[in-house]
């Protein structure tokens, strides 16, 4: 079976200074569920990023569901990835001059080409899956920042993606309004999206997460099960990582 | 509640606290009262409104041929009726969705009007003038100018290195260079470019030059629009997988054109007063035709009386056009810009 993201060796600088990502190499099981921590600038953005082509690499192999995605930044195999690959990001992105339901049915009406009927019905599931059905008629700045937070992910689901990236999904709200967006993530992943999270939010990965992954300067630190990287990490700068976190 | 002290005892406070501001109070009211009276004195007593009076026709329609009037007539009359409609009319429903559409037929629906075809006596385009001649050359100039400066703000923003530049350039070059040399420039160069039996009318090249002047103006003011879009919105729109073009037409523009409708109402306005120059060139609009009327002798010396007339249309159209372009602000964006809140 393909594995749904297969990195070997992967390298990109932002200038002259230090690598972003510095020989980095994973790779993903269809229906996993990856978590990747670190300390702020270590690079977990820019990797995930990569994964989508919204940044493109210096060196290394990379394939996405079997698709190369290498230095060269080929538009169209891009283009084929984002298709099947969906994506969330820390602040939200939704479209502000789009009514909530616009803004989950532009793409599926769009790039997908279905009926705008179809479209419509699939996103009010989407959004009762989410729980915020009523917000539909609304438009994104009239919503708390976990609505929005779930309306991305709805606008997400509804390419029907076989990958979900997010972005610090949660860090970007209130407190009060995590547990809302973190029970969402967790139903999609009990019924077997394959996803790859940045997150600082130990205790979702705790549960959540198959794999996690601890990067610091742009070097894959360690990849564990997360009651091994939770109870006792294998190196020390995770081990300082987490007590700066707990 | 508590009542504020007496409106006598306000005024009292507020124009007589002290006795310089007595003084001071007492010369200002003289003064306004001054420049009252005379004003309306001059307006009602001395002023002979003749020259406005006997010549409404020529000022609304210029030279046009009488029987055929009712052509431009017709046209403005739809223009005040769309504007009564938008202003005042349904906020829902499908009049309100069919009038941006109605709105931009007015242009070829002017056009047809004036110059006739289609069943209509052609009229050639000397014969037209007045407030009809301005409207139309605002309209048409502003329905060509606005896609054209469109294009000119993506251009500048391309990556395409050859694009970008001469979007610069022709922007740099227009703004460097007053309007009305443009304007001269268009009647003696656009018939060199072209081949001899094919002529252009003199208002349709005083269209083109106006609209290619306007235009890197317009250009300016979308690309500030562009800018205000955070890069994060087309990096949603693309993983999205939308193409290029479809994050352009669906995300980028209509949040670009939002931010620049104020600016847009600016050079809408600017457009409209702009068309007063091509008096110079010799069209008959409602500045040319107030000219070739001082002209006559009946009116000689009623300059006056003419311009304020003049000031009072200008204002008229302005006030429509600026009332206008409020309510389309209001209509797009009722609840939709509020910032996040959460």
């Amino acid at each position: 079976m393909i594995p749904a993201i297969q990195a070997t060796g992967l390298v990109k600088s932002f200038g002259d200074h230090q690598r972003a990502l510095d020989e980095v190499s994973l790779h993903v099981e269809s229906g996993q569920v990856l978590v990747v921590m670190g300390p702020s600038g270590s690079g977990k953005s820019t990797l995930i990023r990569t994964f989508n082509g919204l940044e493109s690499l210096d060196e290394g192999r990379l394939e996405v569901l079997g698709i190369p995605l290498d230095a060269d930044h080929d538009e169209r195999q891009i283009r084929r990835i984002r298709k099947r690959v969906g994506m969330v990001f820390q602040q939200f992105n939704l479209f502000p001059h789009l009514s909530i339901l616009d803004n989950i049915t532009l793409a599926p009406i769009r790039v997908q080409r279905r009926p705008r009927k179809e479209a419509e019905g699939r996103a009010i599931d989407l959004l009762t899956q989410m729980g915020i059905a009523e917000q539909a008629g609304k438009y994104p700045g009239q919503l708390s920042g976990g609505q929005q937070q779930r309306v991305a992910i709805a606008r997400a689901l509804a390419l029907q993606p076989e990958i979900m990236l997010f972005d610090e999904p949660t860090s970007a709200l209130d407190p009060e309004r995590v547990k809302e967006v973190l029970d969402a993530m967790r139903s999609l992943a009990n019924n077997g999206m394959t996803m790859v999270v940045v997150t600082h939010e130990i205790s979702f990965a705790r549960e959540v997460a198959d794999r996690v992954l601890f990067m610091d300067e742009g070097k894959v630190v360690e990849t564990s099960s997360p009651d091994e990287f939770f109870a006792n990490a294998r190196e020390e700068r995770s081990r300082r990582f987490l007590n700066q976190m707990m | 509640m508590q009542s504020g002290p007496s409106p006598f005892k306000r005024l009292k406070r507020h124009l007589l606290a002290t006795p310089l501001d007595g003084l001071m109070s007492v010369l200002l009211l003289a003064l306004v009262g001054w420049v009252a009276t005379t004003t309306l004195h001059w307006l009602f007593v001395d002023a002979d409104w003749q020259v406005v009076s006997q010549n409404l026709p020529l000022y609304a329609f210029g030279s046009y041929p009488p029987h055929q009037r009712w052509r431009p007539c017709l046209w403005i009359a739809l223009l005040i009726g769309l504007t009564l409609l938008t202003l005042l009319g349904p906020r829902r429903g499908w009049i309100r969705k069919a009038l941006p559409l109605v709105w931009i037929a007015m242009v070829p629906c002017g056009v047809v009007l004036l110059a006739g075809g289609l069943g209509l006596l052609p009229i050639p385009s000397h014969a037209w003038g007045g407030l009809t001649l301005t409207l139309l050359l605002t309209a048409c100039s502003g329905a060509l100018a606005l896609p054209l400066g469109i294009l000119l703000a993506l251009g500048r923003q391309t990556s395409l290195i050859v694009i970008q530049r001469s979007c610069s350039v022709y922007i740099d070059v227009m703004r460097a260079v007053p309007l009305i040399a443009v304007l001269f420039f268009g009647q003696l160069l656009i018939p060199l470019f072209l081949p001899m039996h094919l002529e252009v009318n003199r208002v349709l090249r005083a269209v083109l030059a106006f609209a290619l002047f306007a235009a890197a103006y317009i250009a300016e003011d979308v690309r500030g629009g562009l800018q205000a879009i955070p890069r994060t919105q087309r990096e949603a729109a693309a993983v999205l997988g939308l193409s290029p073009k479809q994050i352009i037409q669906l995300v980028v523009l209509p949040q670009a054109l939002r931010t620049a409708l104020p600016a847009l109402t600016n050079q809408a306005v600017g457009l409209l007063q702009n068309t007063s120059l091509m008096a110079i060139l010799g069209l008959v609009e409602l500045l040319g035709i107030s000219r070739s009327l001082l002209a006559n002798p009946d009116f000689i010396g009623r300059y006056l009386e003419v311009y304020v007339w003049l000031a009072g249309v200008y204002w008229l159209v302005c006030t429509a056009m600026a009332l206008l372009a409020r309510h389309l602000e209001h209509q797009l964006s009722p609840t939709r810009f509020a910032t996040s809140k959460r």
